[in-house]
């Protein structure tokens, strides 16, 4: 692979079975043996099919596609959660998938507790997080609150401390799955300047949004996903011209 | 740090891996700790409540209902059950250990070995308390400290090694088995009994002696007994059916962790 590149995906598939009469025990797969009808009949779907693209070092890619489009799959292969069933995927740099925010977070724990525990999800060291949580704390707005439990949280403020976790992780990749279209709109706002501000720092981004504003505003490139498929790529400075991105399905 | 999407197979890197996540195996105990004690007066202890217990029970029973010849029965009682405990609580918790922290496996990439390793460290944590009471009761119930202790530490060890292996293979078939905890439900009772725990193992008919020593339990206890309550070194024999029983549940597991566990994600 070359230096340059952060990300490179290669011919990259996805293919997820789907159980039909999924059997989740041995009895009926017991049965299974001598009756058809208990028998499972498995069915794969191809969920990303034959996806290639690099993104390079400090550059930024915006994932489009309609719902289904394999936009979420393509991002947990990238981030590594899920194998890809052919096909070759690379990165180099510290990666943090913004998959969901608040992931790890446990109810019953304080949101200072909880930083702790979800960066460390992330391969932190404790000690690190102690010189980050002041940071952590200021971005979140949540003052006193960072020692109450999370359950009494508002939701607001659950995605205010999911986010400023991720924010200060120091990601030299960020994979953001449609998390920008949470919280209040003036934390939103800094939220995009924080994100902003990275990507001048040599960020590279990889970003899934239904929003084409969003994708031409943090992004270079950008790729157009529908069932799976790549139908549509270039650089944003095309999606200025509306009739490139095909908004509906051929046919 | 590099990230790559194909696993690590050189070992060492492996093992480099894991220590790099050391405090996260930290937070993740001590997440649990708090959370399933939080609010509980008395705390972790009760996490003594069992044992003690189920073996005052049988000490109530085997002393006055149906009175064991055993000499010193109290202490040969209390050593089975002391490490029947830790294997119980982590078999029975094993199944549900994927499945349970599905959120978390689905979204964040990290070594997921250590989702059923701070399992088992919670557990060994939880458990050292009923090893501390083990040890403060074990004068008083006519053990003696002679050197043959200090071989203890090496096959809990080994014991603790069989359990993890254990674990492993559990929570990885219970993705695709849901039934696999009512079965253990079962099999750990009958285990229990086909295990000498409350009774001596010579007390078994001879020709089904050997029925009862295929168990890995019956080894392990065996050999806890010799420890504690013979006060001898265990039989060359029984050390080595041990070391063979550990080493083969680990590499099973580790095995089918590794196999399988990638795949089992998107399933859980």
């Amino acid at each position: 692979m070359t230096a340059d590149y952060a990300i490179v995906c290669e011919h990259v598939c996805k293919d997820f079975v789907l159980h039909h009469n999924a059997q989740h025990s041995l009895k009926a797969r017991f049965i299974g043996l001598f009756h058809d009808r208990w028998r499972m009949t498995r069915q794969s779907f191809r969920a990303v099919d034959d996806v290639s693209f690099t993104v390079r070092r400090g550059a930024s890619l915006g994932l489009m596609g309609r719902n289904g489009s394999g936009k979420s799959t393509l991002l947990s292969l990238i981030a590594g959660i899920y194998p890809a069933t052919a096909g070759h995927i690379e990165t180099r740099g510290r990666l943090v998938p913004m998959i969901a925010l608040g992931v790890g977070f446990n109810p019953e724990l304080s949101g200072s507790e909880n930083i702790y525990l979800n960066a460390s999800l992330f391969g932190f060291k404790n000690r690190e997080i102690r010189a980050l949580f002041p940071k952590i704390l200021e971005f979140s707005e949540l003052g006193d609150f960072i020692h109450e439990p999370v359950k009494n949280y508002s939701s607001g403020m659950y995605v205010r401390l999911g986010f400023s976790v991720a924010m200060h992780l120091e990601p030299e990749i960020l994979l953001a799955d449609e998390i920008l279209s949470v919280g209040d709109a003036e934390f939103q706002k800094k939220c995009l300047a924080q994100i902003a501000k990275m990507r001048e720092d040599g960020m590279t981004l990889l970003f899934v949004s239904h929003s084409e504003e969003q994708v031409v505003r943090f992004c270079d490139h950008y790729l157009y996903l529908e069932n799976g498929r790549v139908i549509g790529e270039g650089s944003t400075d095309d999606l200025l011209t509306p009739s490139v991105v095909p908004r509906r399905a051929p046919g | 740090m590099l990230a790559t999407a194909t696993p690590v197979s050189n070992p060492i890197a492996v093992l480099r891996g894991w220590w790099e996540y050391r405090d996260l195996l930290y937070n993740l105990v001590s997440k649990d700790i708090k959370v399933r004690y939080q609010g509980a007066a008395l705390g972790f202890a009760w996490s003594l409540m069992n044992p003690l217990v189920v073996t005052a029970m049988y000490l109530f029973i085997f002393t006055y209902v149906m009175p064991s010849n055993q000499p010193h029965f109290a202490l040969y009682l209390v050593t089975g059950i002391v490490h029947w405990t830790l294997f119980s609580n982590l078999v029975t918790q094993a199944p549900e250990l994927l499945t349970a922290n599905a959120g978390l496996l689905q979204k964040i990439r990290f070594p997921r070995l250590l989702v059923p390793a701070s399992n088992l460290l919670l557990n060994l944590v939880l458990w050292a308390m009923a090893l501390v009471v083990f040890f403060s009761l074990f004068i008083p119930l006519g053990g003696h400290f002679k050197l043959v202790l200090l071989a203890y530490p090496a096959y809990l060890l080994l014991f603790i090694g069989f359990n993890f292996g254990l674990m492993l293979i559990l929570s990885v078939l219970y993705v695709d088995f849901r039934d696999l905890k009512h079965l253990i439900e079962v099999v750990m009772q009958v285990l229990f009994w086909a295990t000498p725990i409350i009774y001596d193992f010579k007390l078994i008919p001879a020709h089904l002696r050997l029925l009862f020593a295929a168990s890995p339990l019956t080894e392990f206890t065996l050999i806890f007994q010799d420890l504690f309550w013979a006060g001898r070194l265990p039989s060359q024999h029984l050390t080595l059916a041990f070391i063979f029983w550990t080493l083969a549940s680990l590499a099973l597991g580790l095995t089918i962790f590794y196999r399988r566990s990638a795949r089992l994600i998107e399933r859980l």
